[in-house]
């Protein structure tokens, strides 16, 4: 029952990260110096690469047993996948951002997160359309595409830049370790070890 | 697996596919609707068990027994299609009305793992239980409308935002505690034990005695796995849930449970999804149609007339025969009168004899 198991992680500055934090819970996952490589053997695990909205659908899927992605992206994709540890890093906010000042009606909100943005609006009683953009989406509050949009703020530094404010936060971000469901269950003893560390390393 | 259930007594209904919308039906926002021509309307049906609870009320049935019964057929539900998840699926389902019982549970779970087991795989069945949670939340004075949102987190194990959850409520002390401790309990059965300390009130130790009654009736629990952070559905499901999964396989093959006065005073069962099952199985699931392949047209007709049923090939070399009763799922394959199995339990020696027209 040891065989290795599968690792799907986003591309760019979390896998650094998430590799550390498994490497300092005692999963090494030595990712080879090419990085146009999607597939990485390692004698502890195999870590597919992929972009960060992808992750929870393979976890889902069960192709990757375990993986590590934003809060953010996890909420958009609304996937049945345990979310045991929140590993801290890659924090941000998801929020509401109106051009400085607004207060008019929001009739229409972008976003490249479609369902948070309409699950959000619906629990305010926001009656307003949710346009999906792929991103720069703080580019529609400016040009007039629409009267907000629903964004994750790190620094904020971009809204300052472009005049834009937080309104509300909908919600706290930051990365999860998320294992998948049968998985769990099949392999308890390997997971929950790697948990029991995950946890103890965020303490 | 028809045959199984009704072995164990569960007799085969035939239930309508068209229903009259019903908003409280426990599905009904993945119901597909449609209007007849007065304007009524309708929906297909996107679960079997309010037209099992509808024909449990139509029928007489003694009061205080057990009724069993088996459903089978397509389900509708209006979710976005995705890989594993198809709008249109074959469901079959077991439920077990009018008792509300250890011995009940068991019977289902024995049930689900036999199930498994048929299909020719490795069961794996985990038991939880949601009665278990709403009594612990019950207990620990949870207001109930943050109760969806806590057995949410509880449900994808997300400790922390169960510890956050908590301290937003008020929550402390060990009621609280007990609550942070359900996500963590899964594993090996004998894990219930961890849970006694947890059960202080007379809601939540019933709930508790009753799933070790439901765990002591297999003789070899270890086949058993315990999730006591299964909290999904914990409004509709009145005790345990399970599920069963299988080795190297992603995601559940099936799931059920009790869920007393949702529709039926006493109720519980399982369904499972053909589709699923036969992506789990790598293969279909319907038996092959025929059980050899044979050159010879006279050897065709020998093994035909023995009960065999028996396809003439369209390759007559010995490996394009065999390439060919391969594809087509044979378990043996005849070149002359000679006989070349494919599946491991085949009597070559019978089937030759029959192919040469002499008695085994």
């Amino acid at each position: 029952m040891n065989k290795p198991l599968t690792v799907a992680l986003p591309k760019g500055r979390v896998l650094e990260q998430a590799q550390r934090a498994l490497a300092d819970a005692g999963l090494n996952l030595r990712l080879d110096v090419d990085d146009r490589k999607l597939r990485h053997e390692a004698p502890e695990g195999t870590v597919l690469v992929m972009r960060n909205h992808d992750v929870p659908k393979y976890v889902e899927l069960g192709v990757a047993e375990i993986g590590v992605v934003g809060k953010d992206v996890l909420e958009e994709a609304a996937v049945n996948v345990y979310e045991p540890v929140d590993l801290r890093f890659a924090a941000c906010r998801m929020s509401l951002i109106r051009p400085a000042g607004e207060t008019g009606p929001i009739r229409r909100v972008a976003s490249k997160y479609p369902h948070v943005a309409a699950r959000y609006l619906a629990g305010q009683g926001i009656d307003a359309d949710v346009v999906h953009l792929a991103g720069n989406v703080e580019l529609a509050c400016i040009s007039g595409l629409s009267d907000a949009v629903v964004d994750v703020v790190e620094t904020g530094s971009t809204l300052k830049a472009n005049d834009l404010e937080e309104v509300d936060v909908v919600f706290e971000s930051s990365a999860r370790f998320i294992v998948n469901r049968a998985a769990l269950k099949l392999r308890h003893a390997r997971l929950k070890d790697l948990i029991d560390r995950l946890r103890s390393g965020v303490q | 697996m028809s045959d199984l259930y009704t072995r164990w007594g569960y007799q085969p209904v035939d239930l309508p596919a068209l229903e009259v919308y019903d908003a409280t039906h426990p599905k009904a926002e993945q119901a597909f609707t449609l209007t007849d021509p007065t304007g009524g309307l309708l929906s297909l049906r996107s679960d079997f068990t309010p037209a099992v609870a509808r024909y449990v009320a139509a029928h007489e049935f003694a009061a205080g027994a057990p009724v069993r019964l088996q459903v089978s057929g397509s389900v509708w539900q209006a979710i976005h299609p995705d890989v594993g998840r198809t709008r249109e699926f074959h469901q079959v389902g077991v439920e077990l009305v009018g008792v509300s019982h250890e011995r009940a549970d068991a019977e289902l779970v024995y049930l689900a793992r036999e199930t498994v087991r048929l299909a020719g795989l490795t069961p794996r069945v985990e038991l939880g239980s949601p009665g278990l949670l709403t009594a612990l939340m019950h207990e620990a004075g949870v207001p109930h409308d943050r109760r969806e949102a806590l057995a949410f987190a509880i449900d994808r194990k997300d400790v922390s935002d169960v510890e956050r959850q908590l301290a937003a409520a008020g929550i402390v002390g060990p009621t609280a505690d007990a609550l942070l401790a359900m996500p963590d309990l899964y594993g090996p059965v004998e894990r219930i034990d961890e849970a006694e300390r947890w059960a202080a009130g007379d809601a939540s130790r019933a709930q508790l005695r009753h799933l070790r009654g439901v765990i002591d009736a297999f003789d070899d629990p270890s086949e058993l796995l315990l999730d006591l952070g299964m909290a999904r559905r914990h409004t509709y499901y009145t005790g345990i849930t399970f599920r069963a999964y299988t080795p190297d396989f992603g995601q559940p093959l099936l799931g059920g449970g009790r869920y007393d006065g949702a529709l039926l005073p006493y109720a519980a069962g399982f369904s499972l999804s053909l589709e699923r099952l036969e992506r789990a199985l790598g293969a279909p699931v319907s038996e092959p149609a025929l059980d050899g392949l044979a050159v010879d047209d006279q050897v065709a007709d020998r093994l035909r007339q023995a009960g065999f049923r028996v396809a003439r090939s369209i390759a007559t070399d010995l490996d394009g025969v065999r390439r060919e009763a391969e594809r087509l799922g044979a378990k043996w394959f005849a070149v002359g009168s000679e006989i070349h199995a494919i599946a491991l339990d085949i009597n070559v020696n019978a089937i030759e004899a029959a192919a040469q027209g002499r008695d085994a």
